[in-house]
């Protein structure tokens, strides 16, 4: 029965999606992007995994689960990554107070010191636990931080360029951006370097329909100019569930919450 | 027994266990219980020099296997770590790292009682506030990081509130650092006024196990926007035998600390400032040789991202020992003290290359009063999610043999270790 509803609303809500012109605002539409990528529901969970292939194709993979919280619709954020795969990093928790006005908070939790490291703001765009994903993939990169441009908008996807206000805090000098005209999730990006050429992809592979949110459950990125991908897969995804602000504290990376990390029974 | 054969003996083993490649399966509701995990490693550290005072050229040789689990029983987690092996300086060892038993009581408090590793403070492997039990030894020799913090057995109770939170921890039976025996290491003696490794080694002389000597460690602390303030205190005994009995044999001065600590976001980067006033209840005014001054420690940090993937963390420390011109006026070996403001000063860079493969970093410690230095340099490479290669060195120097790092000089030496996960 609940799934049928939410079938139905999911339903009317794409078809009331396709019908609307086109938006033709583009920090309008990279807006409801920046929400529909990171701030379904008002919190919400999911287990991820990941396969870290390098050009030789050799593989790690990275298992965790992530809980966010919303302070604030399109605003700042909480989330915490408790990983339990491989196993030197079971354990280890990772916390992220995102802000929109100031740098992020970030804390480390190393449990054989028993260590609560903070991690220094400072460039974003590295690898996250070894991934090709960047630390800002995982949480967001804030849309004030570049200029938008609408270069095309085809049946089914806006196509943007983005632009970097600081072009030296960051390794593209532009990327672009294929969104999903009725979910809004980006369905592809592509990082372009000074000399022009397409060196970064990032791309949905499969998004399903969770508690009345359209959610990616798998991406990828791919180095196009050293080879190398991660695949990254998302399941027991679960929205609004009510997660209250403790969660996210201190006291969470020593003592993993385990009533909201664990699946759910329902 | 012949350390060529054991390592020859033990490497095609680990090399026979399978990489664990990603499957559809660990998706099953089996991927949260319990599992067994841990890891395999042989380890060699060697001095560049030999110790005129030592037999033993390394610094250890070892062959360590880790297992650990954990248990959730309705709200309880029991958790298990323990490592055993051989090592060709102590022979077989296993030590326990981890036995305790964690449950939340009425929402806001956290109990964890039993064998455990517990850290708190701001310091960049310098400690003010921090009066958990460390392992020099192992973190001279060349052994992993996570080895300088020793266990203790303990209860700590955590309670969480909105205005601040309050951490406890009591450990009954008092548990000093891993101090220096002599059996690893030499160490200066300013009594014989040169490097000594007794024999037998240097067993210090512990406070009897009554109720009263055990130790009490408070931490008050508050996340305010990101600002992390916090107020310390810890009623104990000194935990290296830097003391003597009224027989000459070293021992724990009772001590109690009383320090507060700041952490924030500040500029580019992360500063840190900690502050501890170390009393020593048992020479207070500072004029008995046998037992150590009390001291106020201070440590100011700062830390950030320099360049991408490039963290530099910068530290100062100082040491002010009270009443110096009473120490002078009393000890027996005034020559060997260290100035009244020691001061320290830390460097760690760190360098991460193809994704997190490779992590290249280096450690200085630097005292401009005491004139000497500890260089940590290191490289780890993660081949994979099962085997880890570290390799890296220990460089001690000093214009005088006495102070903290001139020391050691003589064990200055490199290491290598093989870690396989599984």
């Amino acid at each position: 029965m609940m799934r049928q509803t939410v079938l139905v609303c999911a339903m009317a809500l794409a078809t009331g999606f396709a019908v609307a012109e086109p938006l033709t605002d583009a920090d309008g539409i990279v807006a409801r992007a920046n929400l529909a990528a990171y701030y379904a529901g008002e919190d919400g969970r999911s287990e991820v995994r990941m396969v870290i292939s390098d050009a030789q194709g050799r593989q790690q993979r990275r298992q965790f689960t992530v809980l966010r919280r919303d302070v604030a619709e399109g605003g700042d954020q909480q989330f915490l990554v408790a990983f339990s795969q491989p196993s030197d990093v079971r354990g280890t928790t990772f916390l992220v107070h995102k802000h929109v006005d100031r740098d992020d908070d970030r804390w480390l939790y190393l449990p054989g010191l028993d260590l609560v490291k903070r991690i220094s703001a400072g460039d974003k765009r590295t690898s996250f636990v070894g991934a090709h994903y960047f630390y800002e993939d995982v949480s967001g990169r804030r849309p004030s931080d570049d200029t938008h441009e609408l270069l095309e908008t085809t049946d089914q996807q806006y196509v943007l360029r983005h632009r970097p206000i600081q072009p030296e805090s960051v390794e593209f000098a532009h990327y672009d951006t294929w969104i999903d005209r009725a979910t809004f999730l980006p369905m592809k990006i592509d990082y372009t370097d000074a000399s022009g050429n397409n060196y970064r992809r990032v791309e949905v592979l499969e998004v399903g329909e969770f508690d009345g949110n359209p959610t990616v459950v798998a991406s990828r990125v791919s180095d196009l100019r050293g080879g190398g991908q991660t695949d990254m897969q998302f399941r027991y995804i679960k929205y609004d569930l009510g997660l209250p602000e403790e969660v996210f504290s201190e006291r969470s990376l020593r003592t993993p919450p385990r009533d909201w990390l664990q699946r759910s029974s329902d | 027994m012949n350390r060529a054969i054991l390592i020859a003996l033990f490497l095609p083993l680990v090399a026979l266990a399978q990489e664990d490649l990603w499957d559809d399966d660990v998706w099953g509701d089996e991927e949260q219980a319990s599992r067994w995990s841990g890891f395999l490693e042989a380890g060699l550290g060697t001095r560049f020099n030999r110790d005129p005072q030592l037999d033993e050229r390394n610094t250890f040789e070892e062959l360590r296997g880790r297992i650990e689990s954990d248990w959730t029983i309705s709200n309880t987690v029991l958790a298990f770590k323990a490592d055993g092996g051989y090592d060709g300086i102590e022979q077989g060892f296993v030590e326990l790292r981890d036995l305790t038993m964690s449950l939340t009581v009425g929402g806001s408090l956290d109990v964890k009682i039993g064998h455990q590793v517990q850290t708190w403070g701001t310091g960049d492997l310098l400690f003010l506030n921090d009066l958990f039990p460390k392992d020099y030894v192992s973190f001279f020799a060349g052994r992993e990081d996570e080895y300088l913090k020793a266990p203790g057995s303990a209860i700590r109770l955590t309670r969480f509130a909105s205005l601040f939170n309050v951490d406890f921890v009591w450990t009954p039976v008092f548990e000093p650092d891993n101090y220096l025996t002599g059996e690893r290491f030499s160490f200066f003696s300013p009594l014989a006024g040169t490097n000594v490794a007794p024999r037998p080694p240097l067993s210090a002389v512990e406070p009897d196990n009554s109720l009263n000597n055990g130790e009490f460690a408070l931490r008050v602390f508050r996340n305010i926007d990101g600002r992390e303030y916090a107020l310390y205190g810890y009623r104990g005994f000194s935990k290296q035998p830097s003391a003597l009995t009224d027989n000459l044999q070293a021992t724990f001065a009772p001590l109690s600390v009383y320090g507060a600590s700041l952490r924030r976001p500040a500029g580019p980067g992360l500063l840190n400032a900690e502050v501890a006033w170390h009393d020593s209840r048992d020479d207070r005014d500072g004029t008995d040789p046998l037992i150590p001054n009390s001291q106020v420690r201070v440590l100011a940090g700062f830390e950030w991202e320099a360049a991408r993937n490039f963290t530099v963390g910068l530290q100062y420390y100082v040491e002010w020992t009270l009443d110096h011109d009473e120490l002078i006026a009393t000890s027996p070996t005034p020559q060997f003290l260290p100035a009244e403001f020691r001061q320290l000063l830390t460097n760690r860079l760190t360098y991460r290359t193809g994704r997190e493969r490779y992590i290249w970093s280096l450690f200085t410690f630097l005292s401009p009063t005491d004139r000497d230095i500890y260089l940590r340099p290191q490289v780890a490479l993660r081949y994979s999610d099962s085997w880890t290669l570290s390799a890296g060195g220990n460089l001690f120097g000093g214009s005088d043999n006495h102070t903290f790092f001139g020391q050691f000089e003589d064990a200055s030496n490199a290491y290598v270790r093989f870690r396989y996960n599984y």
